[in-house]
C-alpha cells in the first residue's frame, strides 16, 4: 500500500509541526474526521490572517491599510491562485476536484508567503508571517492527507511559483505592496471558499465508506 | 394646453399668462379660486415664498372674454436629499438585493437609478414589482476578491442625488430570521423548555452553507437576558429555565463562517410544565370555556382557573386553594 505508507508519512509530519492543534496520530482518522479537522484549520487560519493582515497592511501603509482600498486588478505575468468561481462549476466539482484545487492554491500561496517572510521588515512581521507559514503547511498536509485516505493521487507539478515573487517581480516599490495586497485578499477569500468547500465534502463523505474502502484494498 | 411646472419651496415663482402682453387684463385662478390682483405685476402672477399649499391647478383667463388663456399645474417639492441605501445577501449564495429610501419626502415624483459595478463589469439589478424600491441581483462568480460598488441616484424636476456603497461579496450575508419558532414545556420537567425553529426560507442551500444559531430566552419578570449559540441542529432543550415563570423565547441565524447574525425571529412565548395540585382533579387538555372568563363569582367544578400556562407563579397555587375553600365552604352550607 503506497497510499498507506504516504497517509501514515503525512501524519508522522503533521504531528512534527510546531504550533498546530493537537492531531492524534494514533487514532485511526476516517476521512470524515480528516475533513472535520482540514474544516477546523481552515477556521482558525482565517481567525490568524486577520490578525496577520491587519499587521501587514498597517506596514504597507496607506492607501493598502484603508478599508475601503479598491484597487483595480492589473495583469501581472505571474498570478496568485485566485478562489474566484463560476457558480455553476463550482457546485459541480468533484470532491477529488474540490481538493486538488485547494491543495494547489494552498501550496503556491505558501510559497508566495515564504516568499514574503523572507523579505519581511520587522521583526514582528517575520514572526507572524513565520507562525502562520507553519500553520499554512498543516493545512496543505491536512488537505493531502484528506485525498490520501480517499484515494485520490496527489496534484503534481511545481508546488509554487518557479521564481519566488519579488526576485523577478515587480519592478517598483508600489507595484510590489499591490502584490503584497493581493496575496494577503486572495489568501483570505480561499480560507472563506475552503470552509464552504469542506462544508460540501463533509456531508458527502461519512467516515464509514472510508473504511470500507481501506478494507476493500486489503489494508 | 396644460403644463406641469416644479419649484422649490421658498422660491418666487413668476408666471406669464401664455403670449399675452404685460399689461393684457387678466384674471388669475388657483384651483377655480380667483386670485386677488395684489399678487399680479401687469398679466404676470407673482407668487413669493411658495410653500407646500400653494400646489394646484393654476388659470389665466383673458379679461373681458373670459377665454382661458395660459393653464398650469404648480408643484412645489424639494430636490432629493442624499439617498439611503442598503444592500444584503439574505440567499447567498445566490445573490444579493439592494433597497433604498429617501430620509425625507420631496413632494413631487422622483426617478432612481441604480447601477452595479464589479471590478469593470457592469452588472444589472433586476427591479422588483414589490417592493418599489428594490432591485436583486445574482451571482455569476462566487468567492470574488473584487468588490461590488453600487451606485444609486435619486433625480427630480429640481435636482438630483447620489449615494455609493462599496462592499465585499462576505460583508453582506446576514440571513432572514428563523421561522417557525415553537417553544413548548417538557411532560413531568419542570425546569424544561423545548425550543426548535426552521432555516429562514429565503435561504437556499443550508446543506453546503450551513446556518449556526443564537438563541435567547428570559422570563417575562426579568430584563436580563439568557444567550445560547448552537452550531447545528434546530433544536435546544433549555434546561435551566426558573418552574411556572413565563419565557420569551427568540432564535436569531448567521452562516456558520461569514456575514453577520440576522435580526431577532418572532419572539414566542412558553411556561415550563407545573404539577397539577393532586386534589383537584384535572384533565389533561381542557378546552377554555367562556365559563371561566364570566364574572361568575362561584368557580366552577373543574380546575380551570388552574389551566397550566393561564396564570403565572406561585399564585396559581394559591387560586387552586382558594377554590378548593371556596368549594368546601359551599360543600358545607349544603350540607
Amino acid at each position: 500500500g503506497d497510499s498507506w505508507g504516504i497517509f501514515t508519512f503525512l501524519c508522522a509530519a503533521l504531528c512534527n509541526l510546531p504550533a498546530l492543534p493537537a492531531l492524534n496520530c494514533t487514532e485511526e482518522l476516517g476521512a470524515g474526521q480528516s475533513i472535520q479537522k482540514t474544516y477546523d484549520l481552515t477556521r482558525y487560519l482565517e481567525h490568524q490572517l486577520r490578525t496577520l493582515a491587519g499587521t501587514y497592511l498597517n506596514y504597507l501603509g496607506p492607501p493598502f491599510n484603508e478599508p475601503d482600498f479598491n484597487p483595480p486588478r492589473l495583469a501581472r505575468v505571474e498570478r496568485v491562485p485566485s478562489a474566484t468561481v463560476d457558480l455553476d462549476l463550482w457546485r459541480g466539482l468533484t470532491d477529488n476536484a474540490r481538493l486538488a484545487a485547494n491543495y494547489r492554491a494552498y501550496s503556491r500561496l505558501l510559497c508566495y508567503l515564504r516568499a514574503l517572510d523572507g523579505q519581511a521588515a520587522t521583526a514582528e512581521l517575520r514572526h507572524r508571517l513565520g507562525h502562520f507559514c507553519s500553520s499554512l503547511q498543516g493545512l496543505v498536509l491536512s488537505i493531502a492527507g484528506v485525498m490520501s485516505s480517499l484515494g485520490y493521487p496527489l496534484p503534481v507539478g511545481p508546488a509554487g511559483p518557479s521564481a519566488p515573487p519579488g526576485t523577478a517581480g515587480a519592478p517598483n516599490d508600489f507595484l510590489k505592496k499591490m502584490d503584497d495586497f493581493w496575496l494577503l485578499k486572495e489568501l483570505q477569500t480561499w480560507l472563506w471558499r475552503s470552509a464552504k468547500d469542506f462544508n460540501r465534502l463533509k456531508k458527502k463523505v461519512p467516515p464509514a465508506v472510508v473504511t470500507l474502502r481501506l478494507e476493500a484494498r486489503g489494508f | 394646453d396644460s403644463h406641469i411646472q416644479y419649484e422649490r419651496v421658498g422660491a418666487d415663482v413668476t408666471m406669464k399668462c401664455g403670449s399675452m402682453d404685460w399689461d393684457a387684463a387678466v384674471t388669475w385662478t388657483a384651483n377655480g379660486t380667483d386670485i386677488d390682483e395684489s399678487h399680479l405685476n401687469g398679466s404676470y402672477l407673482i407668487l413669493k415664498n411658495v410653500d407646500l399649499t400653494q400646489s394646484g391647478q393654476y388659470s389665466c383667463y383673458e379679461g373681458s372674454s373670459w377665454h382661458l388663456k395660459y393653464q398650469t399645474y404648480l408643484r412645489v417639492g424639494t430636490p432629493p436629499k442624499e439617498p439611503v441605501l442598503m444592500c444584503r445577501s439574505n440567499n447567498y449564495p445566490k445573490g444579493f438585493y439592494c433597497s433604498w429610501h429617501l430620509p425625507t419626502p420631496t413632494y413631487i415624483p422622483n426617478s432612481f437609478n441604480i447601477s452595479v459595478i464589479h471590478g469593470t463589469r457592469e452588472m444589472v439589478c433586476e427591479k422588483d414589482v414589490f417592493p418599489k424600491n428594490r432591485c436583486h441581483i445574482r451571482y455569476v462568480q462566487l468567492f470574488s476578491t473584487v468588490k461590488y460598488k453600487v451606485t444609486l441616484t435619486v433625480t427630480n424636476a429640481l435636482g438630483k442625488s447620489s449615494t455609493t456603497l462599496t462592499f465585499d461579496e462576505f460583508a453582506i450575508v446576514k440571513p432572514d430570521p428563523p421561522e417557525s419558532v415553537v417553544a413548548k414545556p417538557v411532560p413531568n420537567n419542570p425546569r424544561r423548555l423545548e425550543v426548535s425553529w426552521q432555516n429562514p426560507s429565503s435561504w437556499p442551500d443550508p446543506e453546503s452553507f450551513p446556518l449556526k444559531f443564537f438563541l435567547r430566552y428570559r422570563p417575562l419578570i426579568l430584563d436580563q437576558w439568557q444567550h445560547v449559540e448552537l452550531s447545528d441542529g434546530t433544536s435546544h432543550t433549555i434546561t435551566d429555565a426558573y418552574a411556572g415563570k413565563e419565557y420569551i423565547i427568540q432564535v436569531a441565524a448567521k452562516d456558520n463562517d461569514i456575514g453577520t447574525w440576522s435580526d431577532w425571529s418572532v419572539a414566542v412565548h412558553a411556561t415550563p410544565w407545573t404539577e397539577e395540585p393532586k386534589h383537584l382533579t384535572t384533565e389533561a387538555q381542557i378546552t377554555e370555556t367562556t365559563s371561566a372568563s364570566t364574572s361568575s363569582f362561584m368557580p366552577p367544578p373543574t380546575t380551570k382557573i388552574c389551566d397550566k400556562g393561564a396564570v403565572v407563579g406561585s399564585g396559581a397555587v394559591a387560586v387552586c386553594w382558594t377554590a378548593g375553600l371556596v368549594l368546601a365552604a359551599y360543600g358545607v352550607l349544603f350540607i
